[in-house]
């Protein structure tokens, strides 16, 4: 059986030209790049290509102001440790309701350790609202920490314009962005749109590298600590000896993106679009998380009243198709997904919600084959639940009356 | 997290789900006994109905001949609810015989749950119970003469331990009983409580201390950390020493006399995002927004005009 991969966000397939690039770093070029012989050279020039490929990709920034890491969260973890322990004077963070556990969960700790942190609200579509943030900002205030887009619902936030009222307002206060999701999907241009970030976080794997590798943007002047020390790789910034297969990886990942990105999302907003246009004409009772908010094109993030994710990914899973939910019972946790509680999805809904990403592999069949079988899918997992009327498809009368609640 | 059910779980849910003959979704009209667990706020919730051929003199004889289900939940939630049905359809069963099944056989029928998948068979068993018990008020059948307790008063009386499922001591306790749960992680598999939040695992009167209640205090193995607390919301920022009230009331004046006049020959206009102390967050509407000079215009005609009619501290910050 044939597997459609629809869940992008998740990780992405590694390119064949990707792995073409890594290949040669883990055979006849093994060397460390510190070393001072000359057969160490090649190790040497992959890194600086990397880094000035990278620089180029952000926007014709500086090759010295990026970091290699392993990953976002590595990026993201020493980006806001990094700060607190180069800033004690600033006791106060802001960020949102919404992000990536690499972002939230950090937040959380700082919060532990005695920092004063605020969480902003998103509306029912998933925006920020730009009055709320600037009444966050405090003359302690030390990052505001804002995502550019969101894994879970693909809500793009205006990080650009943010990023510039934070600076006007104090230019000591750091602005760090997660682009996990964006790198490879939407222009990061840190000398334009973007110029008043600070901080800029992206793994590989999300746009068709292997996982293990990241990158951190850190704007000249930025006052940060390193996370890891013991070595003067990365300028002391990171210590550790560098990654070299995995960085030639992400180098050759970035070019690819660069080079027919735009056509790619061209095709894969269309694919997109239509997937959800289908399901939403072929299933009763189901909503678009995030609809009307700007979204990045690959991502489409139902809601379905009435039933819970898990029946729905194994039944998909039956079909070779691979997707994700937000639910409670594909998560450790036994809570829902704090991005779509954030959004006051229904509570009918907030367990049935089912993450569709797509990626530059995809197909019109594959979107074909999800449009055959994904209403099949709920519709028997409707005839079970015992707030559906199967007969006349819709909800039970006493039902339909729970959909306006919220879960909290 | 992959999947991680047996072969038989996955086979009895793919037949639920397509409502293979001789699989039990539905539910029977005007049953004999009905009972519910769970809400759709919890992630599932299972609706159990059955049908007796009633003893023509003694409704202890009544024998029970269908039994149904509707769930909204996850694989092994759809799954516990079929294994109920199918154990109780395969025995002779009368509603009271019919509480020897407990969750273990459920979990025995399905070859085995994930431990962190135990509550959806505890569930099967709870709604039994609540069945059993609408059963008896039907047929005026006294269950507690039997020496049966059905715990009915439980789950409204007592002090609620795990506030995110609604779960109280006496409940618990029972449950950490009857099931022979032994650790924190055990409880959360089987009947969710402290599985959301987790505020109730370790402070007074938690889930730690009625485990040692139980089963008396256990060595400490690890140094447990007090709950760290939450994070607080910001605190207002300072304010200046002039009426926040009067001061906003003087730059809307400011603008309305002078500055939107000036702008609106323009066709344009300036609309207040936010004040906050001296600094005035604003943006440029109408024909201005898309003149390349704006943010000079507003910088120097709007915060001159404001610093001198107001305040010389003013600070404008276009968005």
């Amino acid at each position: 059986m044939r597997t459609i991969y629809l869940d992008n966000n998740a990780t992405t397939a590694v390119a064949p030209e990707v792995r073409e690039a890594m290949e040669a770093y883990f055979a006849a070029e093994y060397f460390n790049p510190s070393s001072a012989y000359d057969r160490a050279s090649p190790a040497a020039q992959a890194i600086k290509r990397g880094r000035e490929t990278l620089a180029h990709f952000l926007g014709g920034v500086d090759p010295s102001e990026i970091l290699f890491t392993s990953c976002a969260t590595e990026s993201l973890n020493t980006a806001l440790y990094g700060a607190v322990r180069a800033n004690p004077g600033r006791r106060h963070v802001v960020t949102t309701a919404v992000e990536h556990p690499a972002v939230y969960e950090v937040c959380k700790d700082l919060a532990r350790s005695g920092l004063e942190v605020t969480f902003l609200p998103v509306d029912r579509a998933g925006n920020l609202d730009l009055r709320t943030f600037i009444q966050a900002l405090r003359p302690d205030t030390l990052i505001a920490a804002v995502m550019h887009a969101n894994n879970e619902t693909g809500v793009i936030f205006p990080v650009g314009q943010l990023a510039r009222v934070t600076k006007d307002t104090d230019p000591a206060i750091l602005f760090l962005t997660d682009a996990t999701q964006t790198a490879g999907k939407l222009p990061l241009d840190l000398r334009g749109s973007l110029a008043h970030v600070d901080l800029l976080a992206f793994s590989g794997h999300k746009l068709h590298a292997p996982k293990g590798v990241g990158a951190l943007f850190v704007r000249r002047g930025t006052p940060i600590r390193p996370f890891m020390i013991g070595g003067h790789q990365e300028g002391g910034r990171r210590a550790g000896t560098e990654n070299v297969p995995y960085i030639a990886a992400l180098t050759r990942a970035v070019e690819l993106a660069q080079t027919d990105h735009e056509a790619v999302e061209t095709r894969v907003r269309h694919l997109r679009d239509r997937l959800e246009a289908g399901l939403l004409a072929g299933i009763p009772c189901v909503e678009v998380n995030g609809q009307g908010a700007p979204r990045i094109p690959n991502t489409c993030n139902l809601a379905v009243h009435f039933i819970e994710g898990e029946g729905m990914l194994y039944q998909l899973n039956e079909h070779g198709i691979c997707a994700s939910s937000g639910s409670a019972c594909t998560s450790g946790s036994l809570e829902p997904s704090h991005v779509l509680r954030a959004m006051q999805v229904p509570f009918t809904a907030v367990h049935g919600s089912i993450r569709l990403s797509l990626g530059r592999y995809n197909t019109d069949e594959d979107v074909d084959r999800m449009l055959e079988v994904f209403p099949r899918i709920v519709a028997n997992l409707r005839r079970l639940s015992p707030y559906w009327d199967p007969a006349h498809e819709r909800p039970r009368p006493e039902a339909e009356a729970m959909m306006q609640g919220t879960a909290q | 997290m992959a999947w991680e059910y047996s072969a038989r779980t996955k086979e009895i849910f793919m037949d639920a789900v397509h409502g293979k003959p001789g699989t039990h979704m539905g539910e029977i009209e005007q049953p004999d006994g009905i009972g519910e667990h769970g809400s759709i706020t919890c992630g599932d919730a299972l609706r159990f109905t059955f049908r007796v051929r009633r003893h023509a003199t003694d409704p202890l004889q009544d024998v029970i001949t269908e039994a149904r289900y509707l769930t909204f939940g996850c694989t092994s939630a759809i799954a516990s609810s079929e294994a109920l049905c199918t154990l109780i359809q395969q025995g002779t069963y009368t509603p009271i015989g019919a509480l020897q099944i407990t969750n273990r056989d459920i979990v025995e029928y399905l070859g085995g749950l994930p431990d962190q998948k135990i509550h959806c068979s505890v569930m099967g068993a709870e709604a039994l119970e609540a069945a059993v018990f609408n059963w008896a008020q039907k047929r005026g059948v006294d269950l507690s003469a039997l020496g049966i307790d059905m715990h009915a008063e439980e789950k409204e009386e007592g002090r609620l331990v795990c506030q995110c499922f609604g779960l109280t001591e006496p409940y618990l306790k029972r449950k950490i009983r009857e099931l022979g749960l032994k650790t924190i992680a055990e409880i959360t598999g089987a009947i969710k409580a402290g599985g959301a939040c987790m505020s109730c695992h370790h402070k007074p009167g938690g889930l730690r201390d009625l485990l040692n209640e139980v089963w008396g205090a256990q060595p400490l193995t690890l140094k447990i950390l007090p709950t760290p607390p939450e994070p607080r919301e910001a605190a207002a920022a300072d304010r200046p020493p002039f009426s926040p009230y009067q001061f906003n009331k003087q730059v809307e004046k400011a603008l309305d006399q002078y500055v939107r006049p000036m702008l609106a020959k323009d066709g344009g206009g300036v609309e207040i995002i936010d004040i906050k102390d001296t600094v005035i967050y604003c943006r440029l509407v109408g024909a201005c927004s898309g003149c390349g000079g704006a943010g000079m215009t507003l910088k120097l005609m709007v915060e001159r005009s404001l610093k001198e009619m107001v305040d010389d501290r003013i600070r404008i910050i276009a968005v």
